[in-house]
């Protein structure tokens, strides 16, 4: 076990390490300096020489790519370079919370609704409730998430004004303030995950119900509940973690979108305006993060996996 | 401008012996916190700034009526995810200098008619030759953070700006040899060559930047980067919080110099991007007051049929333009230093001509952007009051004329656009509507295909100053002074004049003309404003009639809070938003 | 995004053919599917005769609500929606086709070659699939656009790109399986060649598992398009497309509500058509979603 798990984090740095590496060298291939944007208002030639000196612009690219790394190591992912000179681990540092919040209260509305529903259009199979669970979990699915998002502050924020169009405030100023400010960005987020477990559990059920086991239980006199959450869903619950881990990864994706018509400044936020400004120093620490997150979540669900099913052995 | 007052005014701001270092004033007129109107004119008449629109009624220092005190102001920062930095030496756009004008000072700072009137410094007296200026600086006031104020800081501020590696601005001091400390309330500048808008440019507070002041102490024991999202100054109100993405808390500075300023006691600013969740946050009264960048045009007429806000328009000191890359094909200038009707037998030329000829800038207005804003046909804007030549749309050789222009294209070998290549405009995200119109009405008028690629700011202004394009949207914002728009953009050497170009390649940037440049040159140094006037309209009409640029719309600066937000005229600056005399009904 | 993974092939009683007709009967979301598909297509097809404006003529009747000459209303620049729309499907189905036969034929390629062949290719295919495995698509899709730049051809790759592992992990599993069987291992032993083994034995056992990996993958690129569009990191060709009509109408949705609900809703149709399709084709090819 414990090998096995040193394996898999060594495995999950070097993939780190691996997409790190390729986003530096890629990002600088690219047309776009960030310095003439910096410089645009004014300034002169002199002033972009010196500027492009102190950040070490003007050493060569593996230069460049050895001093990164080293800092990294040290636990300095560099400034901004885009107008703020903000320590890359600080703006990291600020987003995550708001996207965990966001991951996380998307996470909690998705499985109260996925798992009731799909346990009720496993055990009412072919009712109208399946079909219509069914229907909406398609439509889910099909839905863009952004759209959605514009769906929402339409109907929600700019009629109905229950509900605030954008903006983040964290949970220190208040838990309804904070709350108040997800709702839309987590059910906008939330529904394609919700979608997808809700299918995975129905499925599940029903092959499992199919089982020997179950119908002994059925026969013992077990009531249908009792089935269902003492011997059903526990076994029914091992393919569902894995598709929550895909459907995690999918979550941050549709987070990286939603935020910014939110405008949240989470993570995805972050990574998209850092790569569009070339912000170097920015793009590079979000991959690692953001790369962490999807290594990581991936890791967990494996290690989960096997805590829930134990024939699976590490090996 | 011949009113009889304005004249008396302006004979009795001139009315002075020059050699009396007063002004004819006496020291108590002279002396702070707060100059008289007549005082000023009379500073502005000896610094050669005085203009006819500085006398324009509802001016100077009117006192407002005493309003209620306290309060917290909740504003939106519009078109803005996050304000990267509020340090001077960093800031590149308006929305900053926005803030930095409520918390940070400068020698000078401009008043709603784009006067310069005394900040931090008292008073100033101008030699005769017009190349030292003496600031006296109020004394006893301290930074935010406790520490005191006085003539070091400017010297500090001064040597950090003109150093490259620390400051953005170090081109604007260019013109300034040396500053020396007489003592500890006293500086004096020196400069190269007189500057006539030494005052209202490089001294300034907010858009000047390079002279705003900063705090030696904060700077050292904050760091640069917190310094970026708190800077510490001695304005109206001090930074409490700044988280990027989130917005700035700023509180009321008790220390301020006039102990009458600011009525607020808190100001929570909020970036909001995007044309909907703004205007769903003034409507639901989130926020009561929006600052940024312009706010979407589409948003204006809504607001104004909205009983609850205000809205007030006026000019703002701006141009945009669609920039002709000289150096391309279809549209090829080899040189601009000849004489108009040699230009215009040009091939290329025409081409030029044609387009900025082709660009109806009535439907421009009205589509892209739904009727706000003014046709422009040069960078002279008309915030600017006394230098913009009102007649300009009938004079200019660019004034809209769909027949004309097609004739011209027809004379370059393109009858009704037929071979002619098709051209690529570059523009930013946000502008990309405005790009497609462009298009259309190139397409309409003259039968061209005009693609539209939209780039980030950053890669579309490197492409830009590189020389690398067809066609470009894009201008100026917060020109107060007419060496924003001529001196910024219309000479040989102005900094976006192809400033990273290959040289070999490309002899010149997207404009040189020798005879607009020796103007451009002397009536940076003119100090009678008539004489100023005469040759800054000079030089506009001849980059117009180059075409230096297709001249688009200059654009104009809207107000909008609620109603019981009371914003004095005086705050009424272009494109600022000084929150010291606002309150709250 | 989700991966097909094989069940055991089981031989069947009767042709595909006869399967998939009896069972397109029952399935009345399959019917509902194909139908929607069958006009999205005509659409994408006759679009610029069915349009009844050109979509990119503008007029001042700015943000016109719906009318006979308008039927769903105008823009903020006076063009005319649903001729927009109509367009709008020639490139948003254009490139959700072509990303993903793009990537089906690099991915197909790479799986059969890791799962055949083994040894150190399969290590150094299998680590760079792993490597774009631990990343959602659309995350892969962001970055290559955001390197390369916009652009409809830019586009295409950086989707087709991030779709390679989907179908590289389908087929390198399927190969893994079908190399062990009987019917390779004869021909094997008869000396067929590789090539022909892979091309008459493998790939067409292989088929079913790809084919709806192929259809689902269809709706995300057409999803994942339409995002790019939104997020300004899109296709940026005169013909709109429906991800960038949204992007364009977000700022006018609460004075022109058709702007936002119209164009998403084309989105929505295509893909919920292409997920019935591809949800009996699962049932129909038996083919276990796994993933």
């Amino acid at each position: 076990m414990s090998t096995y798990l040193l394996r898999r984090l060594l495995g999950s740095v070097l993939v780190m390490w691996a997409v790190a590496t390729l986003v530096f060298f890629m990002l600088r291939l690219v047309p776009g300096d960030p310095i003439a944007a910096m410089l645009a208002d004014a300034g002169s030639e002199e002033a972009a020489a010196a500027l492009r000196a102190k950040l070490g612009l003007d050493q060569p690219l593996i230069v460049q790519y050895f001093y990164w790394f080293g800092n990294v190591f040290q636990g300095d992912f560099g400034t901004s370079i885009y107008g703020s000179n903000q320590p890359v681990a600080t703006i990291i540092a600020e987003a995550l919370p708001r996207t965990l919040s966001l991951a996380a209260l998307s996470f909690v509305i998705a499985i109260a609704i996925a798992i009731p529903a799909g346990i009720l259009s496993a055990t009412k199979r072919n009712s109208l409730t399946d079909n219509t669970v069914s229907l909406a979990a398609f439509l889910g699915l099909s839905m863009p998430d952004f759209w959605l998002a514009i769906l929402l502050i339409i109907v929600f924020a700019a009629n109905l004004q229950w509900l605030p169009a954008i903006g983040y405030v964290p949970l220190s100023e208040g838990f309804w303030p904070w709350l108040e400010h997800l709702i839309l960005p987590a059910i906008a987020t939330g529904t394609a995950f919700a979608a997808i477990i809700a299918r995975m559990i129905r499925s599940s059920l029903l092959e499992v119900m199919k089982a020997d086991y179950i119908r002994t239980a059925h026969a013992k006199g077990l009531s249908p509940g009792q089935v269902i959450w003492r011997h059903a869903m526990p076994n029914a619950l091992i393919p569902v973690i894995t598709v929550v881990g895909i459907a995690f990864a999918l979550l941050i994706s549709g987070a990286v979108v939603v935020e910014n018509v939110f405008a949240i400044k989470g993570l995805g936020r972050v990574l998209i305006g850092s790569i569009l400004n070339r912000d170097y120093p920015v793009v590079q620490g979000a991959v690692l993060v953001v790369s962490a997150f999807f290594v990581f979540s991936n890791l967990i669900v494996d290690l989960l996996y096997g805590v829930i099913d134990p024939r699976i052995g590490y090996s | 401008m011949t009113d009889d007052p304005i004249k008396a005014d302006w004979q009795d701001a001139h009315d002075f012996d020059p050699r009396d270092p007063l002004f004819g004033l006496s020291r108590h007129e002279l002396s702070g916190p707060r100059l008289s109107r007549r005082a000023t004119l009379r500073l502005m008449a000896a610094a050669g700034t005085l203009t006819a629109a500085h006398l324009m009624p509802g001016g100077l220092g009117r006192a407002i009526a005493q309003a209620k005190t306290g309060g917290t102001l909740t504003a939106g920062w519009a078109g803005v995810a996050e304000i990267v930095t509020l340090d001077p030496a960093q800031m590149g756009q308006v929305l900053q200098f926005q803030i930095t004008s409520n918390v940070l000072s400068g020698l000078t700072h401009i008043n709603a008619e784009l006067i310069a009137e005394a900040d931090i410094a008292e008073g100033w007296e101008v030699s005769e030759d017009g190349l030292s200026y003496t600031f006296k600086l109020r004394e006893g006031l301290s930074f935010h953070n406790g520490d005191a104020f006085d003539a070091e800081d400017v010297l500090f501020t001064y040597n950090r700006s003109k150093d490259p590696a620390q400051s953005i601005h170090s081109g604007n001091l260019a013109n300034v040899a040396s500053v020396e400390k007489l003592n500890d309330f006293e500086v004096r500048f020196t400069l190269k060559a007189p500057q006539a808008s030494f005052l209202t440019k490089t001294t300034e507070r907010a858009s000047g930047r390079a002279l705003t002041i900063v705090s030696r102490g904060a700077l050292e024991s904050m760091g640069l980067a917190q310094y970026g999202l708190t800077p510490v100054g001695t304005g109206p109100f001090r930074i409490t919080e700044h988280q990027l993405g989130q917005g700035v808390v700023m509180e009321r500075f008790d220390g301020f110099y006039d102990p009458e300023r600011p009525k607020l006691d808190k100001v929570v600013i909020k970036p909001i991007d995007g044309a909907e969740p703004l205007a769903a946050a003034i409507e639901a009264g989130d926020i009561q007051f929006i600052g940024g960048n312009p706010v979407a045009a589409q948003l204006i007429d809504r607001f104004k049929a909205n009983p609850d806000l205000t809205v007030d328009i006026k000019p703002a000191p701006g141009f945009q333009s669609v920039w002709i890359n000289p150096h391309r094909a279809p549209m090829k200038v080899e040189s601009f230093d000849k004489p108009l009707d040699e230009l215009k037998a040009e091939k290329g030329f025409k081409v030029r001509l044609a387009i900025a000829k082709a660009l109806n800038r009535g439907l421009y207005v009205q589509q892209a952007r739904f009727g706000y804003a003014i046709p422009a046909y040069g960078t002279i804007n008309p915030a600017m009051g006394f230098y913009y030549d009102e007649g300009i749309a009938e004079t200019s050789e660019q004034a809209y004329d769909g027949k004309g222009a097609r004739a011209l294209l027809a004379e370059a070998g393109y009858p009704g656009g037929a071979g002619f290549p098709p051209l690529e405009l570059i523009v930013r995200p946000s502008e990309r509507r405005d790009g497609l119109v462009i298009a259309n009405i190139l397409k309409q008028e003259l039968g061209i295909t005009v693609n539209v690629a939209t780039q980030e700011f950053s890669v579309m202004i490197d492409n830009f100053l590189k020389m690398e394009f067809d066609l470009r949207l894009g201008g100026s914002g917060g020109d107060y002074d007419p060496d924003d728009g001529i001196v910024d953009w219309m000479m040989t050497g102005s900094k976006f004049n192809g400033r990273t170009r290959d040289k070999e390649k490309y002899p010149f940037g997207y404009f040189a003309d020798p005879a607009a440049d020796a103007l451009i040159e002397q009536q940076s140094i003119t100090p009678k404003p008539e004489d100023r006037r005469a040759l800054v309209q000079e030089a506009n009409q001849i980059t117009s009639d180059k075409v230096a640029s297709a001249f688009l719309y200059h654009p104009v600066d809207v107000l909008i809070h609620h109603k019981d937000v009371l914003f004095p005229a005086v705050s009424r600056i272009p494109g600022l938003t000084d929150l010291d005399r606002v309150s709250l009904a | 995004m989700t991966e097909i993974a094989p069940s055991a092939p089981i031989p069947a009683e009767r042709g595909p053919r006869a399967r998939l007709g009896t069972s397109l009967a029952k399935d009345r979301k399959a019917q509902a599917g194909l139908i929607v598909l069958a006009l999205f297509g005509f659409a994408m097809v006759f679009a610029p005769w069915l349009a009844p404006h050109d979509p990119n003529e503008m007029s001042l009747d700015m943000m016109q609500g719906l009318s006979w000459s308008h039927p769903l209303g105008t823009d903020d620049l006076g063009r005319d929606l649903l001729s927009r729309i109509l367009h709008g499907t020639q490139i948003s189905l254009f490139v959700g086709i072509v990303t993903v036969a793009i990537a089906l034929v690099i991915g197909v390629v790479l799986g059969v070659i890791a799962g055949y062949y083994g040894g150190w290719l399969d290590l150094v295919i299998m680590r760079y699939i792993d490597l774009q495995w631990a990343f959602p698509n659309f995350i892969i899709a962001v970055y290559l656009v955001a390197v390369f730049g916009a652009g409809l051809v830019n586009v295409i790759i950086a989707i087709a790109l991030a779709f390679i592992d989907d179908f590289a992990r389908v087929a390198r599993s399927m190969t893994l399986s079908l190399r062990q069987e009987q019917f390779v291992l004869a021909a094997r032993g008869l000396g067929v060649s590789d090539a022909r083994i892979i091309w008459r034995h493998i790939l067409p056992s292989a088929m079913a598992p790809i084919i709806v990996q192929a259809t689902v993958s269809v709706s995300y690129a057409i999803l994942g398009e339409a995002t790019l569009s939104f997020l300004g990191l899109g296709v940026e060709a005169t013909t709109p497309t429906w991800g960038l009509i949204l992007a364009e109408g977000r700022g006018f949705i609460s004075q022109a509500w058709w702007l936002g609900v119209f164009p998403g809703l084309a989105i929505m149709l295509v893909v919920l058509a292409i997920n019935f399709v591809g949800d009996w084709l699962r049932d129909v090819l038996d083919v276990r979603e796994s993933l």
